[in-house]
């Protein structure tokens, strides 16, 4: 650690420094063993095994979308029964959302990468972190116990009658395991609101956050308003299947309809759980590869807390065609199109930031340009969706499933991978072989629009989502469909490949490979246990790029415990002046 | 900020608990008899709720010492009350206005 | 390494500055936990409402089945356990652990209490076949005046509430045993008492849940 210079100051004395390259401790020497990482409670091991369960699972459902796409090659009977069809789309559905596109971006890299943006040593409840992730897996194990007990073929969202008509144990198992699985929704959000209110390190202040903190900030409000009402919703239907309660079950005088409601109070703003940290992520990414500072970073933030608020305005657009009253569409219909400006906000502040930066097309930048691309088309599609007699329309089609995964996969996942590859030096100390990324991405964006694009074309033309038989004329939209979807299996397979590889033998990072001005990287790679050698006391703003990188230091505390951040920065920038 | 005192660490009175407790239990003898008075439709229901929202504002404001906590915490509570109303708003303009109560199948 | 460890008294977590940080730390996240708790709830409620505002005439006539009295002495049981708690959170303020202890045991014991009084309540109706959902089989007595196609629903809607808010309650009692237990190890003073308040915290919002139970169920002539 060299100490460059030292300022004298009128309360809090700072210095600076600069962490070293190539430490010898790191948070992955420094406790070893399967029963180690099983009882840590350091967030970036833990945030490393949700990464690996996230990833499992994506490979599961993944494989399951594969297998799918296979039996629609022919209009008939391909290789599967259509039971088993039934199965094997609810089954996708309900791993890729609550399995993988629920925690990917919080629990396994915002789990990660929060802390250190923050300056802290851990989140604030490390040990309610640590169970959160044993209640994935216990929510994993209630639904392979669901498979086990004769599957589900409710679709992933459970609506009555469906989920209460004597479909038995399949449904009660899954649907205790989406409860149980609500709770480690709940304890990241609760841990990541308390440790953003509480653990920054002297000198972050609120409009020095991080873009990625501000996103996760409005995820974790997210979390914590709505999953309570999916956990209420799914624990009223277990109860209706196993002792016919009534209160859904139309047989029973109940109204199914109220389930919708119940449901899309969560799964509505659930998708903005899934995409809203994704934007954090872009958002970092953009910046640091353009060597920019981002433009409106007021907009960007606050846009995130828009979209979560109006988010819990619209969950009744997915129910035009349910028997809802007209009042209700009605509102629900204008509701919806007010999601679009926030969304809109942040794309163009992401293009402003772009605009004459000298732009690094590194991987992650790529997966930038691709989400860009691929979740406008879907954030459009969005919009027509909204409009109540096009989705008379197209209600229930494949142009929903085309725009779901041009959300979900172009948006969410093409995030994660930015974030993944943005952040993959840090977090393992190696670097991936750059070419092969590269190749890999260009066949994701191949794959993923000649998987998604016909889907749109046959949906508009009245291709049902769900069917296992189709007519005819939609032979040839289905198997470009196909195709595509290998191209995707392929392109996943060959990350996988180099990602591990590197972790044998890539070559060695340094702390900071991308010159980024952002806080996590001013510790070494990989970070040491408590993150930074020293509670860091931040001088300069996450997106500082006017600044030479010579600035970019960390200051050291040297007479003040470091508590109340919002308190100690105004004397940091006082003297800051000064000198 | 500097002006309130430590937060988090303000310590109530016997005299001021004591008299929250009994101020409750007296709305819940109002309320019980208010009850039984009868009132037309709507005043029935509204004196009720208005009497369990004083309640719940003792409770919360001194029990609680929201009074005195950071104004922060104050601001949950108030917003999962208020996102709970927008459920129940947002679902009532469905559930009211509906041409059957509950589509027959 | 050298802030990492600079006088820490025990109770301190290694990744909290001092114990104030620690103290907010865990009061905000008690908070942000009894937000989930008030939507939890809210989903009921709001099935509540709903059904409410469709049979008005209906939950008119099965609250009849609701004794108010009982109802009302519960109501009280949960505010005097509440103000004990207070009492108990006051008293570890003020390092009197004995108070603590007083005030926490009959805390427990009022809790005990109103679900002693729950299980009388759920007794009777039960004798009579008012039970939730497939056990739904009310005498014919009850029958003539419970007649409303609908009236299961009423008592499925009055046992999820209910029964989810006395699964509460029994959480509370299993946490204020475990508290009781730590404060009689001497764990707790004046300086460190972190999880009495935010237990405290807990028990109030099960107050304030039972607060609106309370005129909702019970009190509809």
């Amino acid at each position: 650690m060299a100490i460059t210079e030292a300022k004298k100051m009128t309360t809090l004395q700072v210095k600076r420094f600069k962490p070293s390259e190539n430490p010898t401790n790191n948070y992955l020497t420094d406790e070893k063993g399967v029963w180690a990482w099983m009882t840590t409670v350091d967030h970036k091991k833990i945030g490393i095994m949700y990464l690996v369960a996230v990833a499992f699972f994506f490979a599961l459902a993944g494989f399951l979308a594969i297998a799918l796409r296979t039996e629609l090659w022919t209009p008939a009977k391909t290789f599967i029964e259509a039971d088993t069809y039934n199965q094997l789309f609810t089954l996708h559905g309900a791993m890729m959302v609550f399995f993988v596109l629920v925690p990917s971006i919080p629990a396994a890299l915002g789990n990660f990468i929060l802390p250190m943006q923050l300056g802290a040593k851990d989140v604030a409840f490390p040990r309610l972190n640590l169970a959160s992730l044993y209640i994935y897996v216990a929510g994993a194990i209630f639904t392979f116990a669901a498979l086990a007990s004769g599957g589900f073929d409710t679709g992933w969202t459970f609506y009555t009658p469906y989920s209460s008509d004597g479909n038995g144990a399949g449904v009660i198992w899954v649907t205790l395991g989406v409860f149980i699985l609500g709770f480690s929704s709940i304890l990241t959000g609760t841990n990541f609101i308390t440790t953003i209110h509480k653990l920054r390190a002297p000198g972050i202040t609120w409009d020095r956050l991080p873009l990625n903190i501000w996103a996760l900030y409005a995820t974790s409000i997210i979390q914590v308003l709505a999953t309570p009402v999916l956990a209420i919703t799914i624990l009223l239907l277990a109860f209706e299947n196993i002792m016919d309660i009534g209160i859904f079950d139309p047989a029973l005088g109940g109204d199914p309809v109220l389930f919708q409601h119940f449901f899309w109070f969560y799964s509505h703003p659930a998708v903005y759980i899934m995409i809203v940290p994704g934007f954090g992520i872009i958002s970092e990414v953009i910046s640091t590869f353009s060597k920019k500072t981002v433009f409106g970073y007021w907009a960007i933030a606050l846009s995130s807390l828009a979209i979560a608020f109006i988010g819990f305005l619209v969950w009744g657009h997915h129910m035009f065609t349910s028997g809802q009253s007209a009042v209700a569409t009605t509102v629900f219909s204008f509701l919806t199109f007010l999601v679009g400006i926030p969304t809109g906000i942040k794309i163009f502040n992401w293009i402003a930031t772009l605009y004459k930066g000298s732009i690094d097309m590194k991987t992650p930048m790529l997966y930038v340009f691709i989400f860009l691309f691929l979740f406008s088309i879907g954030g459009f599609t969005g919009i027509m969706l909204g409009a109540l007699s096009v989705d008379i329309h197209l209600h229930d089609t494949y142009y929903v499933v085309a725009h779901f995964h041009y959300v979900m996969m172009g948006g969410t996942l093409m995030a994660l991978l930015a974030g993944l590859h943005y952040w993959w030096p840090k977090m393992t100390g190696k670097m991936y072989n750059e070419t092969l990324a590269k190749i890999s991405a260009v066949l994701i964006f191949i794959g993923f629009n000649m998987t998604f694009l016909p889907q749109f074309v046959m949906g508009s033309q009245g291709m049902p989502r769900r069917y296992y038989n189709y007519i005819d004329q939609f032979t040839p939209f289905h198997q470009t469909s196909t195709i595509g979807s290998y191209i995707l299996g392929v392109a996943f397979l060959i990350i996988l490949y180099y990602l591990v590889k590197s972790l044998f033998g890539g070559e060695k990072a340094s702390s900071n490979p991308w010159n980024s001005r952002g806080l996590e990287w001013q510790s070494t790679s990989p970070p040491d246990f408590h993150n930074f050698d020293h509670t860091p006391v931040v001088i300069n703003g996450p997106y500082d790029y006017h600044k030479p990188m010579e600035e970019f230091q960390l200051g050291l505390a040297v007479s003040h415990n470091g508590h109340d951040a919002e308190h100690t920065s105004t004397e940091v920038e006082k003297t800051e002046e000064k000198a | 900020m500097s002006a309130h005192e430590h937060h988090g660490h303000h310590i109530a009175s016997v005299k001021m608990l004591w008299s929250v407790g009994i101020g409750l239990t007296i709305l819940t003898v109002l309320t019980v008899t208010v009850a039984k008075l009868g009132l037309p439709s709507p005043f029935d229901i509204l004196s009720a709720l208005a009497i369990a929202l004083f309640k719940a504002y003792l409770v919360a404001a001194y029990f609680m010492a929201l009074k005195w906590d950071n104004r922060f915490n104050a601001v949950l509570l108030i917003g999962a009350v208020a996102f709970f109303l927008l459920m129940v708003g947002v679902t009532l303009l469905d559930t009211m206005y509906r041409i059957e109560v509950v589509p027959s199948f | 390494m050298a802030n990492h460890s600079a006088n820490h008294p025990a109770h301190v977590q290694h990744h909290f500055v001092d114990s104030d940080q620690q103290f907010d730390s865990a009061k905000l996240g008690m908070w942000v936990f009894l937000v989930n708790e008030i939507l939890f709830f809210g989903g009921l409620f709001c099935a509540y409402i709903i059904f409410r505002a469709w049979y008005p005439e209906l939950f008119t006539q099965a609250a009849l089945e609701l004794n108010a009295f009982w109802g009302g002495v519960n109501t009280v049981v949960l505010i005097g356990s509440s103000l004990t708690v207070a009492m108990a959170i006051r008293s570890a303020q003020r390092n009197e652990i004995k108070g603590l202890r007083i005030n926490l045991m009959i805390t427990i014991l009022l809790a005990c209490v109103f679900l002693v009084i729950k299980y009388f309540e759920y007794e009777h109706k039960l004798h009579y076949g008012i039970a939730p959902g497939s056990f739904w089989d009310p005498t014919p007595e009850k029958l003539a005046i419970l007649d409303h196609p609908k009236a299961n629903i009423f008592f499925s809607i009055y046992y999820m509430m209910t029964g989810i808010h006395g699964l509460h309650v029994l959480v509370g009692i299993g946490l204020m045993i475990w508290i009781y237990i730590r404060a009689g190890k001497g764990h707790f003073s004046s300086e460190y008492y972190t999880p009495v308040e935010i237990t405290g915290l807990y028990w109030h919002l099960v107050d304030l849940i039972w607060i609106f139970l309370f005129p909702l169920l019970y009190l509809i002539e």
